[in-house]
Order: structure tokens, then sequence, then C-alpha cells
């Protein structure tokens, strides 16, 4: 069987970015890549990534090279296309189909996809944000506090994001109307701590599992990607105080 | 013992509340929510339960995360799905978020001591997650290949 290259270097490509986009660690997105080529038969494909690129190099039965480079744009994390997405990768690895059956099946899943409504998402701001509240020590007062500033934080982000904020920008005014929220309902009498309400609806924008990841990363030999998210970690948690700081700054003036 | 009364084990119940939530809006569906929910519970609850024997903080934190990766292997086993969709819910009460939060906090206000102290101590905390994560993978890793090979040369003998 003779297979056409650039084909499946786009496959290949198109499932790691894919991946990528989902969340997927960086490990998880090279393997994938590199399973795929040699599923294929190619023993000479190789595959770099770091948190926003994908380069993706084979060289065919000619000895012709060719290359794919990818840049991953910001993106979340969605587990269940991350699980469908490996399960693609691994039913493929096991039985190579047609390529552009495969691409077919890959399309397919995207559209396929399931996500939660948005009044589903704010419910589960909602529950989060003041479940930490309690566990950070507040009393139930501060749960339904922290609760309903998780859900002014879900908003901020889902008004902010049509408009084509930059990422930094909009956790920043995540942060402020957090505080601004906070500091609203101790006023009114509502919640007992600002501070326990507060850092329990920022756990929806914190950055401790990119930190965690980040370590993990460099732990794992990926120095590139670790330091990238380190950074990208500090960078997040810096807008979150920069936005609390500004609002709490100044409160004692009002 | 005093120490463990009910009210101590209450952010148990917390941490899995919070999970179940974060579960949803890192859209996860169906019966895994629960899953992965519980690990998050698990992972508080032997940070808790170590509070007698280590008092360091690290320490304990180090335990919860061997606890809670080899409950999301365990489950990635059973449940045929990738360890890391437990993983990154269960993770999230341990998870050093609000430890960043301050310390960048203390950054913007210029107080460069708490600033150090508090980052130093987010990276320790972060550091003992990934290491008790790393080694549970890594031995399960191991232990995978380990099963495969001594089935093949068995198979191989016959």
């Amino acid at each position: 069987m003779s297979i056409n290259y650039d084909q499946l270097l786009d496959l290949a490509t198109e499932l790691g970015f894919r991946l990528m986009e989902t969340g997927a660690e960086i490990y998880r997105v090279e393997e994938s890549v590199q399973y795929i080529l040699r599923a294929y038969g190619v023993e000479t494909g190789e595959v770099f990534a770091i948190p926003n690129c994908l380069i993706v190099s084979l060289t065919d039965t000619a000895g012709h090279a060719s290359t794919r480079v990818r840049r991953i744009p910001a993106h979340g994390t969605d587990i269940s296309l991350l699980e469908s997405y490996n399960e693609f990768c691994r039913n493929i690895v096991q039985s190579p189909p047609p390529l552009e059956e495969a691409l077919k099946r890959m399309e397919a899943i995207s559209a396929r996809h399931f996500v939660y409504p948005f009044p589903v998402m704010l419910l589960a701001y909602f529950v989060g944000g003041g479940a930490y509240s309690l566990f950070f020590g507040g009393d139930w007062t501060d749960g339904i506090c922290g609760g309903l500033c998780g859900v002014a934080i879900g908003l901020c982000l889902r008004l902010l994001g049509p408009l084509g904020a930059n990422s930094f920008v909009r956790t920043m005014a995540a942060g402020a109307v957090a505080a601004l929220c906070a500091l609203v309902l101790v006023g009114m009498g509502l919640g007992h701590n600002p501070d326990f309400i507060t850092i329990g609806a920022l756990m929806i924008l914190v950055p401790g599992i990119a930190f965690t990841n980040a370590m993990r990363d460099i732990m794992a030999g990926d120095l590139t990607s670790g330091v990238n998210k380190v950074v990208e970690a500090l960078l997040i948690a810096t807008a979150i105080a920069l936005g609390t700081g500004f609002v709490l700054s100044l409160a004692p003036a009002v | 013992m005093e120490l463990f009364t009910f009210s101590y084990f209450l952010p148990c119940l917390y941490a899995f509340v919070g999970c179940v939530a974060f579960a949803v809006s890192f859209n996860i569906h169906g019966r895994e929510i629960p899953i992965s929910a519980l690990g998050g519970a698990v992972g508080w609850l032997v940070y808790l339960l170590s509070a007698p024997w280590f008092p360091g903080e690290v320490v304990r934190y180090f335990l919860a995360s061997l606890a809670l990766t080899a409950y999301c292997e365990g489950m990635a086993r059973v449940r045929k799905c990738p360890a890391t969709s437990y993983l990154l819910i269960s993770i999230f009460p341990l998870v050093p978020g609000a430890g960043i939060y301050y310390t960048m906090e203390y950054a913007v206000h210029g107080e460069t001591a708490l600033f150090l102290q508090q980052g130093m101590e987010t990276l320790s905390l972060a550091g003992a997650l990934a290491l008790g994560i790393l080694l549970v993978t890594s031995i399960m890793r191991m232990w995978t290949l380990f099963c495969r090979r001594t089935r093949r040369t068995s198979a191989q003998r016959r």
C-alpha cells in the first residue's frame, strides 16, 4: 500500500493540535503523534511540542522531508474531548484505516461533541466557589456569597470573551469583579469574612493546576514546556492580584 | 483521638462538592464526575489523617498526592480512561492555587519578604505534589511494561 505522506502528516498534526487544544499533557501529544506516524509505517517521524507550538516532521520513502508547524491558541481544558481523541488515537494505532476515513472519523468526534450549556456552567461556578469558600474556613453565609462571586466571575468571563479581550485583561477584570462582589455582599451584611469569600471564588481563576503541571513537566524533562507554563501561571496570578488589589485599595476610600 | 472530630473532616465533603463543580466546568460527563471528585476527597482525607505523624506541610502534601494518584491510576484501569482526566480534578483541593495568588498579591503590594516566603512555600508544595504524581505514574508504567514483558517471555517459552 502506498500512502499519501502529505495526508498522513496532515492527520498526525491535526490530531496533535486538537489534543493540545483539549489541554492534554505535552508527553501525551508527542506520543500520540509518534504512534500515528509509526502505525502508517513512518519510522523517521519527529515531533516536538511546547504549550503554544507543535512541530511534526517526517521523511518519505523517496527521502523527501516535510514539516508542518501549528501554533496553538489559548485554550481551556476539555476532558471529555481529550478522552475521545485519546481513544481515537488508540483505535487507529491498533488497526490503521485508510487516511480519508481516519480524517472523517476525527471530524465526527468534534461534530458530536457535547458541551454543558452556559446556565449549567454558572451553576457549577456557584457550587464550586461556594464549596471552596467553606473549604478555606468560611461559615455557610460565606459559602453562599462565595458562590455568588463565582457566578459573577463566570458572567464576567463570558461577557468579555466575545469582545476579544486579552486573557490577562480578562482575568484582571474577573478578579476585580470577584473582590467587588465580596466587598458589597459583606457590606450588605450577607457574608462575614471577605477573605474566605474572595479566595473561594477565585479558585475558578487561580492557576494551581497549571502550576502543578508545570512542575510535573519540569521533573519529566520537558524543560521548555515547564518553564513556559510556570511563567503563564505567574502571569495569571499577577493579573488576579492586580484586579483584586485595585478594588481592595479603593475600598477604604468609599 | 480528640483531634479527629466531625468538623475536622468536614473539608473533605467541601472538597468533594467543589470537585464535582469543577469537573463540570472541565466538561467531564456522567459517572466520571463523582469518581474523579472522590479522588479530591481522598487526597484531602490523607492530608488530614497524616497530621499527627507528620508535622511538615510538604510531607503531608506529598503523601496525599501519592494516595490520590494511586486512586486515579486504579480508577483509570477499572474504567479504561486516561488517568489524567481523574487526576486533574482530584488534585484540585491540594493544588496551591491560593498560594500562587497570595504570592503575587504580596509582589503587587511590594512586600518582598512575604513574597519570597510565600513563593518558596508554594513552590515546594507544587513540587511535592508533582513528585508524588510522577513517582506513582512511573511505577505504574514500569509495572505494566514488566507484566507485558514477562507475559511475552512465558508465551515464547511455551
